[in-house]
Parts: C-alpha cells; sequence; structure tokens
C-alpha cells in the first residue's frame, strides 16, 4: 500500500512507487523542500517586489495601502510589466542559447572540424538554405552548411534586423506584428533590449515594456526555438514516427544503465552513439552488465526519442526519483531544468553525475566538458564512467518499478504533412467535416503545486473525448506517454470523428511533436494551415495549454504563442495578479491587439471546457457547424 | 492596554515579520551580522501554511491569566505591568517545556539564546519587541509588516475602529448603499486560484 500522501504527489505509478522507497531511504525530494517554502511571499507570487536597484529591494502593498510605489516611484504596473519582461527574456534566452550551439556546431561541422557529427538531413538542409536565398544548385552541402549556418549567426546579431523565419508566419499575423512594432529584429537584441528597459528608471510604461515582451517571445518562436529545431534536423535527422517506452521501468536490473537530462541534443546523440559502440560494449560485458541501457528525461529525452526512439525514464519531477531506483549508474546533463539537488541524492546511491556543460556546472558532481571537435571520444569517456559506476552498484539498493509503457512520437512537421499525403487539406477537410473539432496544443513542465501529470492527462482525455486534436512537446507529451495515450489503440478514448481519423492514418489521438523548442513546429503547422485557409493563425480552430507550467521558458512560449495568435491557458498562476492593469491586458487587452489573450485555469477539467468553448467560437466564426460537446 | 494584532485576512506571508523579529532578538541588531552570529538568532513569530496559499502569523498573545506563568516551576517568566508584556527570564528557564504544553498559541519554542551563558535549549516566544516599545518604538514585525496583517495599538481603539467599520456596513446594507469590499477583487481571484490549484485531483 503506497501512503496517501505520494497517492496526492503524483498519478505516475512508477514515481509513486520511487517516491516510497525515496521516503524509506530518507531521500529529501522537490515535494518535501515546496513544503518547507510554504507559506511562499505573496509579493513573490503577485510579482509586485523589486529588486533592480540599491535603493530597493520594494514592495508594493496589493491591499492598495501604502507603499503603492517603490523608492524611484514605480508602481505596481511597472513591477509586474518588468519582472513578466524579465522571465519572457530569461526563457528565451535559454532557448535562443541552445539554438546558438547548434548552430555553431553545423558550422564546424561544415567545416570539418567536429567528431561524431554531419549533416544527416541533407534535403532538409537544402529546403532551408532555399528559405534563406542560398544558392543551392551545384554546391556540396559542407558548403552549404557553412553559408547557411553564418546566415544564422546573423540572427544573433544587429545588421539584419529581422529575422527569417517569422516570414513563415501568414501575411495577416506579419501585418498584425508590424504594425504593432514587435517584428522581432534579432535575437540576441530583443532580450538585451529588456534587461535595458527594465532596470532602474527606465521604461515604466507597462503597456510599452509588455510589447517588448512579446518582441522578444517571438524572436524565441519564430527565431531562437525555431533555429534549435530545424538546425538539429539537419545535424541529426527530422524525425519520422517511431515506437519507444516510457517511464522508470524502462531501466534494467542487469544492465548499465545511463540517464541523459536535460536539452540540447549535441551531448545526449553522442552519449546514444557511443553506447552502441562495439568496443563500448564489450567493456560493459567484461564488468559483467548484459549491455547498456540508456534513457531520457526532460526534453533532451524528447529529442533523442523523437530522432532515435530512444526510451524515456520521465519527466521533470522524475530526476530525482529516477536516481533513488538504485539503478542508475550515471545521470549526464547539459542544461536547464537541472535540480542542484541532484547531487547529494547521486551520492546516496553511488551515481555518478556528470555535468557537460560550461554554462551549467553543480559543486559535487563529476565535469566533464563538452567539446564539439572531441564530442565522439567525449561520449565514450562518458560511458565509460558509467560502465565503472555500474561495478560499484548495490544491487540491495535497487528497486526498479516495472512495466514500462508504449508510446510513439516523432511527429515532426514534415512528417505529419507525410502521413496526410503532403498537404494539410486532409486535415483541413476532416476540422471542416467536424471529425476534428479543432487542434489543441499541451506543452510544458511538470510542477509539484499540481498533482504530477494529472493536470496534462486530465486535459489531453477531456479533449480528445471531444475530438479535438492534441499535439503536444516537452514534459506534457512525456506525461501523456506515461499514461498510454500516445499509442493508436488510445484513439478509443476520442470521441466518433476523431477516433476515425486516427484509425485510419494509423496514429493515436494525440500526437508528440518533440521537445520544447520543437513548439516552433506547432508554430510552422500552424502557419501551414491558416495560409492554405488564407486566414490569420488567429482565426483557427485551435489552442494552447500549459496546464503544469514552471520554468521562464515557459512564460516566453506562452507569450510567443498569444503573440502569434493563440488562446492560451496556463494552469500554475504566473506572477502578474499584483496589477489589475497588467492582468486585464493579458486577459483581455491582448485579444484586441494580437488576437490572442491568456487565460488561468488549475483545474484542467474546467481548462478543457475553456478550450472547447474558444474552439467552437472560432468554429462558428468561420462559419463551421459546431460539433456537440460530451465525452464519447 | 497596548498590544500587537493580527489580521489574518491581510496575510500574504512574506516572512518579512520573521527576518525582522529575528534581527530584533539578535545580539548585534543588524542583519548583515545576525545571519552569521552564533547561536543563530530565531524569529519569534512564526508564519504557517494554512489552505491553499493562506498564512497565519502565531505569536504569543500575552494572556490574562496567563497559562505559561502558572505552570512554571522556575518561575521564569514574569508579566510586565506596565506593558502587559509576558517576559521570559532566559537564565531561570529550565527547559522543560511546562509553558509550552498548555500554551493555546503554541507559541512557545526551544532554541538556545545569545543570553544563556551555557549552551543550551530555553523557551522563546514573542516579548512585543520588549526594548523597543518601552522607548515609543512600536515592534519590529509591526514595522516590517506592509499589509496590514499586523498591527499595534491600544485594544480598545483597535475594537472601537472594528465596531465603526461593522455599523458603517450594517448601516449601508440597511440603506441598500454597496459596500466596498474589505480585499481588493483581484486578490480575491487570486486565492481563489490558488485554492483551487492545491486542490488539483484531489478526490472530491
Ligand atoms: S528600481 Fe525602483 S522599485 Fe526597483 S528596487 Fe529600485 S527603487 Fe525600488
Ligand atoms: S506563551 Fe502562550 S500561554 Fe504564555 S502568554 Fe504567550 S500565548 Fe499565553
Ligand atoms: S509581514 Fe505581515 S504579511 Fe508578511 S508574513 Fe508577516 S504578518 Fe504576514
Amino acid at each position: 500500500m503506497i501512503k496517501e500522501e505520494f497517492l496526492e504527489r503524483t498519478i505516475d505509478s512508477t514515481a509513486r512507487k520511487s517516491l516510497e522507497k525515496a521516503d524509506q531511504d530518507r531521500i529529501e525530494t522537490v515535494w518535501d523542500r515546496l513544503e518547507s517554502q510554504e507559506p511562499q511571499c505573496g509579493y513573490g507570487l503577485l510579482g509586485i517586489c523589486c529588486r533592480n536597484c540599491a535603493m530597493g529591494p520594494c514592495r508594493i502593498d496589493p491591499f492598495g495601502n501604502n507603499p503603492t510605489r517603490g523608492v524611484c516611484g514605480a508602481d505596481a504596473d511597472t513591477l509586474v510589466a518588468r519582472n513578466l519582461a524579465r522571465m519572457i527574456a530569461a526563457g528565451a534566452a535559454a532557448h535562443s542559447d541552445h539554438g546558438r550551439d547548434i548552430v555553431e556546431v553545423l558550422h564546424l561541422t561544415a567545416l570539418g572540424k567536429t567528431s561524431g557529427y554531419q549533416i544527416t538531413d541533407e534535403e532538409k538542409l537544402k529546403r532551408i538554405a532555399g528559405e534563406y536565398g542560398i544558392n543551392v544548385d551545384g554546391r556540396v552541402k559542407e558548403e552549404i552548411a557553412k553559408e547557411l549556418a553564418e546566415k544564422a549567426m546573423d540572427e544573433y546579431g544587429m545588421r539584419k534586423n529581422t529575422l527569417q523565419f517569422a516570414e513563415r508566419a501568414p501575411e495577416k499575423r506579419k501585418e498584425i506584428w508590424k504594425n504593432l512594432g514587435i517584428w522581432p529584429r534579432s535575437i540576441d537584441r530583443e532580450i538585451v533590449e529588456i534587461m535595458h528597459r527594465t532596470t532602474m528608471g527606465v521604461d515604466a510604461d507597462f503597456v510599452n515594456i509588455l510589447l517588448q515582451g512579446l518582441r522578444v517571445s517571438l524572436s524565441d518562436g519564430w527565431g531562437g526555438s525555431m533555429i534549435a529545431t530545424e538546425f538539429s534536423d539537419i545535424l541529426f535527422g527530422t524525425p519520422t514516427p517511431k515506437e519507444s517506452f516510457v517511464n522508470l521501468g524502462v531501466l534494467k536490473e542487469d544492465t548499465v544503465n545511463i540517464i541523459v537530462h536535460g536539452h540540447n541534443p549535441l551531448m545526449s546523440e553522442m552519449v546514444v552513439d557511443a553506447s552502441r559502440d562495439a568496443e563500448i560494449i564489450k567493456l560493459a560485458k567484461q564488468k559483467g552488465a548484459t549491455g547498456i541501457t540508456l534513457a531520457g528525461i526532460c526534453c533532451t529525452a524528447n529529442e533523442i526519442l523523437m530522432r532515435k526512439g530512444i526510451p524515456v525514464a520521465g519527466n521533470f519531477l522524475i530526476q530525482e526519483l529516477a536516481i533513488t531506483t538504485g539503478a542508475v549508474d550515471a545521470m549526464v546533463v547539459d542544461y536547464q531544468c537541472i535540480m542542484p539537488s541532484l547531487v547529494p541524492i547521486a551520492d546516496c546511491y553511488q551515481t555518478k553525475l556528470i555535468t557537460t556543460s560550461p554554462k551549467a556546472k553543480i559543486k559535487g558532481a563529476t565535469h566533464i566538458e563538452f567539446d564539439p571537435e572531441r564530442a565522439y571520444e567525449i561520449g565514450k569517456e562518458i560511458v565509460k564512467e558509467a560502465i565503472e559506476a555500474y561495478g560499484n552498484r548495490n544491487p540491495d539498493r535497487v528497486n526498479i518499478p516495472n512495466h514500462p509503457v508504449k508510446m510513439m512520437a516523432g511527429f515532426s512537421a514534415e512528417a505529419i504533412l507525410g502521413a496526410l499525403g503532403g498537404t494539410v487539406q486532409p486535415l483541413i477537410d476532416a476540422i471542416v467535416a467536424g471529425k476534428i473539432r479543432g487542434i489543441a496544443a499541451i506543452v510544458g513542465c511538470n510542477n509539484p503545486k499540481i498533482k504530477q501529470d494529472y493536470g496534462h492527462v486530465t486535459l489531453a482525455k477531456r479533449l480528445i473525448e471531444n475530438n479535438v486534436l492534441v499535439i503536444q512537446t516537452g514534459c506534457s507529451a512525456i506525461a501523456t506517454g506515461k499514461a498510454g495515450l500516445l499509442v493508436p489503440e488510445a484513439a478509443d478514448q476520442a470521441g466518433e470523428g476523431l477516433k476515425e481519423i486516427a484509425n485510419a492514418l494509423g496514429v493515436p489521438p494525440i500526437l508528440h511533436m518533440g521537445s520544447c523548442v520543437d513548439i516552433s513546429r506547432i508554430l510552422t503547422v500552424a502557419a501551414v494551415i491558416a495560409k492554405e485557409l488564407n486566414v490569420d493563425i488567429s482565426d483557427l480552430p485551435v489552442a494552447g495549454a500549459a496546464p503544469e507550467w514552471m520554468t521562464e521558458k515557459a512564460v516566453a512560449i506562452g507569450a510567443y504563442v498569444v503573440a502569434s495568435g493563440i488562446f492560451t491557458v496556463l494552469g500554475p498562476i504566473p506572477p502578474v495578479l499584483g496589477s489589475a492593469n497588467v492582468t486585464g491586458l493579458l486577459t483581455q487587452g491582448l485579444g484586441d491587439v494580437v488576437g490572442a489573450t491568456f487565460a488561468v485555469e488549475p483545474d484542467p477539467e474546467k481548462a478543457a471546457e475553456l478550450i472547447i468553448k474558444h474552439i467552437d467560437e472560432k468554429r462558428k466564426a468561420l462559419g463551421l457547424t459546431t460539433p456537440p460537446t460530451g465525452a464519447s | 492596554m497596548k498590544t500587537v494584532y493580527i489580521k489574518p485576512e491581510n496575510c500574504i506571508g512574506c516572512k518579512h515579520c520573521e527576518v525582522a523579529c529575528a534581527v530584533e532578538h539578535s545580539e548585534t541588531k543588524n542583519l548583515y551580522s545576525a545571519i552569521s552570529e552564533e547561536p543563530l538568532p530565531i524569529s519569534k513569530i512564526h508564519v504557517m501554511p494554512t489552505f491553499g496559499i493562506m498564512a497565519y502569523p502565531g505569536k504569543c498573545m500575552h494572556c490574562d491569566p496567563t497559562p505559561c506563568i502558572q505552570v512554571c516551576p522556575s518561575g521564569a517568566i514574569s508579566r510586565d505591568k506596565e506593558t502587559d508584556t509576558i517576559l521570559i527570564n532566559e537564565e531561570k528557564c529550565i527547559g522543560c517545556g511546562m509553558c509550552a504544553i498548555v500554551c493555546p498559541f503554541s507559541a512557545v519554542l526551544f532554541n538556545p539564546s545569545w543570553r544563556v551563558s551555557v549552551d543550551r535549549d530555553v523557551a522563546h516566544k514573542c516579548d512585543n519587541c520588549f526594548e523597543r516599545i518601552t522607548n515609543d518604538l512600536i515592534p519590529a514585525c509591526v514595522e516590517a509588516c506592509k499589509t496590514g496583517a499586523l498591527g499595534y495599538g491600544d485594544i480598545n481603539e483597535i475594537i472601537r475602529e472594528e465596531r465603526r467599520a461593522v455599523g458603517k456596513t450594517a448601516a449601508q446594507l440597511a440603506a441598500a448603499i454597496p459596500v466596498e469590499e474589505k480585499i481588493p477583487e483581484l486578490l480575491k481571484v487570486w486565492r481563489d486560484l490558488a485554492l483551487s490549484m492545491s486542490q488539483v485531483g484531489e478526490k472530491k
């Protein structure tokens, strides 16, 4: 019998078992730390504290009495807008810097200076080069890649003054951005400008600050993130549908178990390749293992799942629990969403925690620095460390929850178009006919403030029951994967129309489109559909949701999704309620400006209702009939 | 009689009061040095989570009659008549825990203190910032609290104010004049959302 307390924390059965083990082993987890943080500071939760200068820190009384302004005179609207803009900038920086690393490696690879990398998808290279106006005729791929990478580097600078991929948006959307003055000029520039505008004594107009917030978010969604996705496809291949397995049960007792955790495929791809190296496997066998098992956590898991079918151990809240199975010999991390708490936990189980990025070190971890020029050798070095650690594993402390769940992933924009026969028309026909009511993107993290996976899974179930095609990325997709919804058989849980379409195509009713930067794939698909219909993205019966979000990256994503014209429902409450004006702008005012708004609804059942209502309104406006609501 | 009073509906759980209290009761009375004192100063007001994001700052209420004085076997607890403050003489405290057992507000904690020469745990609880109030200052927690959750004043005066507010509301209701909300609308929205968030997925 699992303790009630653990049942309340998560719906992932393998996580529940591991929570029990963590408890027995006296391991402190993220849930325990949240408890000791409570009550959390209301100023922070409401967004009304500022420490941007040394006259502060300042805070505003949310009850409307003194103090109503910071020492400099900034009011709640300014404080909330500045803080939110900085969150968006930090999120955009994370995605875009990830993209930058990919661009650099593509460039070095084109120059023949890397080990382990190659230009895998030449067709895509040429297609993207075409978008950039690069001549591809009669040129070798390395030459094209070099020029493309250099052009992409300009997207980060200040000479070009526009972003290439933003051109993918439908005309009406581009007009909106231009008229509002939020067309992104360059990736780094918009981020830097947020930092400038929000420092003491610069931009105090909350509307002006938030518009720049939208601009920086666009430079992420249609810039940094899109570059990360597209250029990764060039290097490692554009994903195609494939099967794999998910949850902690993918670990095995008799193999060397390696978990890659973080975001960028640059490192994880090398570990994948190294773990398949015959010489390395031989080494593992010499140590008594039957082989090497590699599994992922967070978005780097999605990257190698999408392209290589590597199994997934879990999403964000699984990282600590994975180690408590006692069966992880090495956890290899790059950056983003890595909890520093992994160090003491890894210590308890003889797990090697290996950091690889010069940007993300953790005291107490082993640092093996990633270097594209020796990437494959470093990959092998890392796997050897894991094999070494396997020798130290204490079998008495191993307890792997069994029964991994089957899942399907790999639905890139190209793969979806491919499945539809090369055009979105069949999808549009299904929407017009009402078989598919609309499309909802469910994305984002886990957050211990919401029962793990419950938000994602409940929302996804309600939506497919109502014939809403669900597309997913990130930890959200891993959640529904664990719940068994990412298999074609799950179509049985969908409404009649969606079930018919999914069955005809042999796909799940929920499509896993990749990592968080791959939300750019969703933008690409939305743009293609809108263009096909000659409407704006905001006219489409589509919506977004982040039922368990927690990172600043999610704030950037929410902002660019809304700025792209897609209504978005957040689960956890963003730190904006300290300003009625900012809240009003985000939940209503933006509708008149960018044709979409945010809503906050922690309860996924109610969030589903909001989304269905929105989709039906959009259908009506397009002159489409409204299918009846209700579970199948 | 002057007292620290609590308006829980205004508490947002920021813990500014706790920090201010700990600094006030430290040896050096300075934030930057207090954090490296040995033993570390502790707060005598305790902001506790309740439900949703509602928090409650709990502290000694300086009762009269005073259960803790009645049970303290070593005579360590006394009342200052002037300020109606219940004070603990830490040197006399024998750490037996009797006061904590009888305290209806669970206000007493046991910890080392810089005021006792031997390293042992003694009773800690709010002393109304005795040094401050006898020097015409308001208690540190009240000064730190910017939301009005903590106030300091004459108990009868506070009650009179509250009564006036109640009377006004009653009169407005009788005259069908809309009553202005005590808590801003958006804060209510926030608290409702947070409550709903804390209950997501709970069995109904
Ligand atoms: S920028 Fe203004 S509000 Fe912020 S800390 Fe300085 S004085 Fe206070
Ligand atoms: S310590 Fe407890 S019993 Fe004693 S005066 Fe304070 S609240 Fe009352
Ligand atoms: S300072 Fe005031 S609002 Fe903050 S926790 Fe203390 S009592 Fe509550």
